[in-house]
């Protein structure tokens, strides 16, 4: 139980790690900077990524909460230069500007993809109110959030 | 106008969206260089106070690198390099001994790590003299003594600064007097527009790296790489040409990059200092404290007469410009040119008065001046239609500022003629959409929940050119470059914030060469490789940087042409362009000999081998007109009267934005926008509590509270109509849309609540309590 995985690869816990939050670990020690530092309070959702297939604030988290546990980022997404068929979407729909916000936005989605292939709107907007974006007015994300959903229905998994 | 155009108004992947979608792209946040220091920002607890002595010797045992202003450069200078010279005060150096707002900054540390870095922060030590702080512009221009600044500089030229007040700024037009006594209505108002928050979602940083041969190489959070390395050259006297800003994608600016942010001085104080690289990303808290939109408090007077002409207005602001100048007299100018342009009046006086107070500093945010004005002039030509028993959108048609008029939205010293004007347009086809005048006649009922219909029209200029130069600079430099397999490459310093500014300036070069859009590439920037760009603000993006680079390609097309006529024996006239769907090649073939073609790989590989040479060209470009990008916005409400508590229902907005060159993109600038003002109105402000000058909302997302997803109006309760319009000084016919999509907004939703419970708010940001309370006293 002293070990939790990011994107496969295992990592140990040790004691001078174990109070670090997940944020820190992902971006200053493996450098997977695609999971962001918005506000480092769990208020803006930059940082999400899924811990055991949920979406949560890495911020918040510290490391010794995820032992036993797997990790997912961004990074992990797409496969060998692939994109995942909800990062397709979010470019499809027009769903990003600045892009700050994007990866976490896309974890958020992905996580409620997950449990609920077929969301409705309004279900959309829930999964999504922990993520802050201040560029697009959220429209056209929530249009990539259905089409993604669309495309998992089609294809019959999230992969 | 442009079903003729092969990509220009399609939708294309943007070019960055592979980068942004798989957590690659690299914000200044995310970098990191070997041996790298990080540091920190040491800043003050009190609102206004002088440092008597400062004590590093802790902090210097722990080894880290200190700085204070007692060894860092202290010449003057504004942190924003817009305006020209002579139009800039400048107050700021890059570390004081006095400091006039909490979070000011003395010094700075870096070591080792983040954590060594805080902890050599908190062992410096300061005694302090605090001094009476000044929270409000009445405390502060009351005051004769312990000034905020007591001298700055007008470009060379010393300032004596007297009762806190930074500048100020007197704008006349005919005569009021005479123009007062014209009209036969006259309605007097005074308008309060809040201290918004940028909260861009990445906090300001920046990374310096000293060079081995002197130098450095900078990658800031910016919307200005050239002004950033002019500015930073200039403090600490290193040749320009040794100081390398590099373009790297920013989480949002919204204004706040305009000018270059002291940590970028800060920080490169630290990296010459300790001739090491060095990063500082700034926490939230602090991020809060480094800047703010403009805040606004002015009276209105208008005149007009039976027939609804204008005949006169007067304007006084004060604006409470915080602790420092970020070219206040700039704002000051600009509130008076939006408000001159929006309505022709015979006769106007504007007076604005900037004033120095003990808070954060404020400086541009999307609009500049523009929503702050509009708010209440068009509130007071709802007033002044009810006054005159008209209906509201016709007494604007009838005054609007329109085709063929002269405008100088960004201040008296930018005037240019209006070639476009789509606004009739946009009013009949929004007011039709939503139902205008019908929704207006509806009875609003004694329910809970009473609806009700607001409309207002604004723009923004399509950047700061102008026939004549004048205070402000704008031009761009570009480079476009014909590669051997026929593919193209633009080099330009030139920002896109995420509105879609350079996925603009790829679409019109693949129009201009007839080429895929995937075949036109943008070439990573930084300041030593390109000519100079005055920076993305002002929606100077579409209009005049990639109108620069659709000048520039047309240069590079004539060299390719002329190449082309050598290879195929013919003369450059003859030729054109054409794009094949089923090959996705693009030939040059002579007009009427179809046999006598080759494709431009051909013709520029042709010529690289026959040693004729490259087809590139490189220039500036400055625009001479800065077309009005109009907006407008019908916007229906819901107030609920138990809570106070006001829904967006319906949105319909219309932009004037002449040939939309990326519609997708388009549509989203014109929800971001809605989006950050629907916040201004309803919730967002930032206010210093009267004893300590600390924000009252701690600096904490917490308690910044912004619209959320899930109230913000979805899918078919927000329209977006595009105007028909051709902007003939414009690249393909285009001009701006990103300010224009905030700055008619909050005077529509303020309407909409006054049309639903009759009450006409003229303070924003309007609470669900103000809502109670007006109720409460109307006796709804």
């Amino acid at each position: 139980m002293n070990t939790f995985t990011v994107n496969g690869t295992a990592y140990a816990l040790d004691a001078s790690s174990r109070e670090q939050t997940l944020m820190h670990f992902l971006r200053e020690e493996l450098s997977l900077t695609g999971t962001k530092n918005g506000c480092a309070i769990g208020q803006c959702g930059s940082c999400t990524v899924l811990v055991n297939r949920k979406a949560v604030r890495s911020c918040t988290i510290p490391l010794h909460r995820i032992a036993g546990k797997h990790v997912l980022t961004i990074e992990a997404l797409s496969q060998d230069g692939d994109l995942h068929l909800i990062q397709q979407a979010f470019i499809d729909a027009g769903a990003l500007q600045c892009g700050f916000c994007t990866p976490g936005m896309i974890m958020s989605s992905y996580g409620l993809l997950i449990s609920d292939p077929s969301p409705t709107r309004e279900e959309i907007r829930l999964a999504l109110r922990g993520n802050i974006c201040r560029c697009t007015g959220y429209q056209q994300i929530i249009d990539a959030v259905e089409l993604a959903a669309l495309r998992v229905r089609e294809l019959g998994t999230i992969l | 106008m442009y079903e003729n155009y092969q990509f220009v108004g399609k939708d294309y992947p943007r070019k960055e969206g592979k980068a942004r979608v798989s957590g690659k792209e690299k914000y200044p946040s995310d970098l990191s260089f070997d041996h790298m220091l990080y540091g920190r920002i040491l800043r003050s607890p009190y609102a206004h106070a002088r440092i008597k002595s400062i004590d590093f010797t802790e902090a210097r045992k722990m080894g880290a690198v200190c700085i204070s202003y007692e060894d860092a450069p202290d010449q003057f200078f504004n942190v924003r390099l817009v305006s020209i010279p002579s139009a800039t005060y400048k107050d700021w150096t890059i570390f004081s001994d006095h400091m006039r707002q909490v979070g000011d900054f003395y010094g700075a540390v870096a070591a080792e790590t983040e954590e060594l870095a805080e902890k050599a922060a908190r062992a410096v030590r300061v005694e302090w003299e605090v001094l009476p702080s000044y929270l409000t512009m009445e405390d502060a221009m009351a005051a004769s003594e312990n000034l905020i600044h007591e001298k700055v500089y007008l470009h060379d030229k010393e300032v004596i600064i007297r009762n806190n007040i930074a500048c100020t700024r007197e704008v006349v037009e005919g005569d009021i007097e005479e123009g007062f006594k014209q009209a036969d209505v006259i309605i007097e108002e005074t308008f309060e527009t809040p201290r918004q928050y940028h909260c861009q979602l990445e906090t300001k940083t920046c990374v310096v790296r000293p060079e081995p041969e002197g130098g450095i190489t900078v990658w800031p959070t910016t919307q200005a790489v050239h002004n950033t390395r002019i500015l930073l050259g200039k403090v600490f006297t290193i040749p320009l040409n040794k100081v390398n800003v590099v373009r790297v994608p920013g989480g949002g600016h919204f204004g706040s990059g305009i000018h270059t942010n002291p940590v970028a001085l800060i920080t490169t104080a630290l990296a010459l200092k300790a001739n090491r690289t060095v990063k500082i990303s700034l926490s939230r808290e602090e991020d809060m404290y480094d800047h703010v939109r403009y805040p606004s408090k002015y009276t209105l007077k208008v005149g007009a007469r039976r027939d609804g002409t204008l005949t006169a207005g007067h304007m006084k602001a004060y604006i409470d410009i915080g602790c420092h100048h970020v070219q206040a007299l700039a704002f000051l100018g600009v509130m008076s040119g939006f408000w001159h342009s929006l309505y022709r009046m015979e006769s106007m006086k504007y007076e604005g008065t900037a004033v120095y107070t003990n808070k954060v500093p404020t400086c541009a945010m999307q609009g500049y001046g523009a929503p702050q004005v509009t708010f209440g002039v068009e509130s007071m030509m709802d007033m002044l239609a009810e006054k005159l028993g008209m209906d509201p959108i016709a007494l604007r048609i009838q005054n609007y500022v329109g085709l063929g008029e002269i405008f100088w939205g960004q201040g008296p010293t930018i005037k240019s003629k209006i070639f476009s004007d789509g606004v009739v347009e946009l009013i009949e086809k929004g007011a039709e959409r939503i139902k205008y005048y019908e929704l207006k006649k509806q009875e609003k009922g004694s329910g809970r929940y009473r609806k009700g219909i607001g409309f207002a029209r604004g723009f923004h200029t399509s950047g700061t050119g102008a026939p004549m130069p004048g205070e402000v600079k704008d031009y761009t430099t570009a480079q476009v470059k014909v590669n051997e397999d026929g593919s193209i490459d633009i080099l330009t310093a030139l920002m896109d914030q995420g509105g879609g500014t350079l996925d603009a300036a790829a679409k019109i070069v693949a129009e201009e060469f007839q080429v895929s859009f995937d075949k036109v590439g943008i070439s990573p920037a930084d300041s030593r490789s390109t000519g100079y760009d005055v920076c993305t603000h002002a929606t100077r993006g579409v209009y005049c940087g990639a109108g620069a680079v659709h000048e520039v390609a047309k240069e590079t097309k004539k060299i390719l042409f002329d190449y082309a006529s050598r290879m195929l024996d013919t003369y450059p006239g003859s030729l054109e362009l054409i794009y094949e769907e089923d090959t996705g090649e693009t030939r040059i073939s002579v007009v009427g000999n179809p046999e006598r073609t080759a494709t431009i790989a051909e013709v520029a590989d042709h010529a690289m081998n026959k040693d004729w040479g490259t087809a590139i060209f490189s220039k500036s470009i400055r625009k001479t007109a800065c077309p009005p990008a109009y907006t407008n916005y019908f916007v229906e409400v819901e107030v609920d009267t138990h809570t106070g508590h006001v829904r967006i229902l319906r949105v319909v907005a219309g932009s004037d934005a002449g040939t939309v060159i990326n519609p997708d993109l388009a549509r989203g600038q014109m929800h971001g926008g809605f989006y950050r003002s629907a916040g201004m109105v309803l919730l967002e402000n930032t206010q210093h509590d009267g004893s300590t000058g600390e924000l009252t909302n701690k600096a904490s997302l917490l308690d910044y509270k912004m619209m959320g997803i899930d109230e913000m109006p979805d899918e078919d309760n927000f329209e977006v109509i595009f105007a028909s319009t051709y902007e003939p000084t414009g690249p393909l016919g285009a001009k701006g849309v990103g300010e224009a999509a905030f700055n008619s907004a909050p005077p529509a939703i303020a309407s909409a609540i006054c049309d639903a419970i009759g009450v006409r708010f003229t303070k924003l940001p309007i609470s669900p309590e103000d809502i109670l309370e007006a109720i409460g006293e109307k006796k709804l």
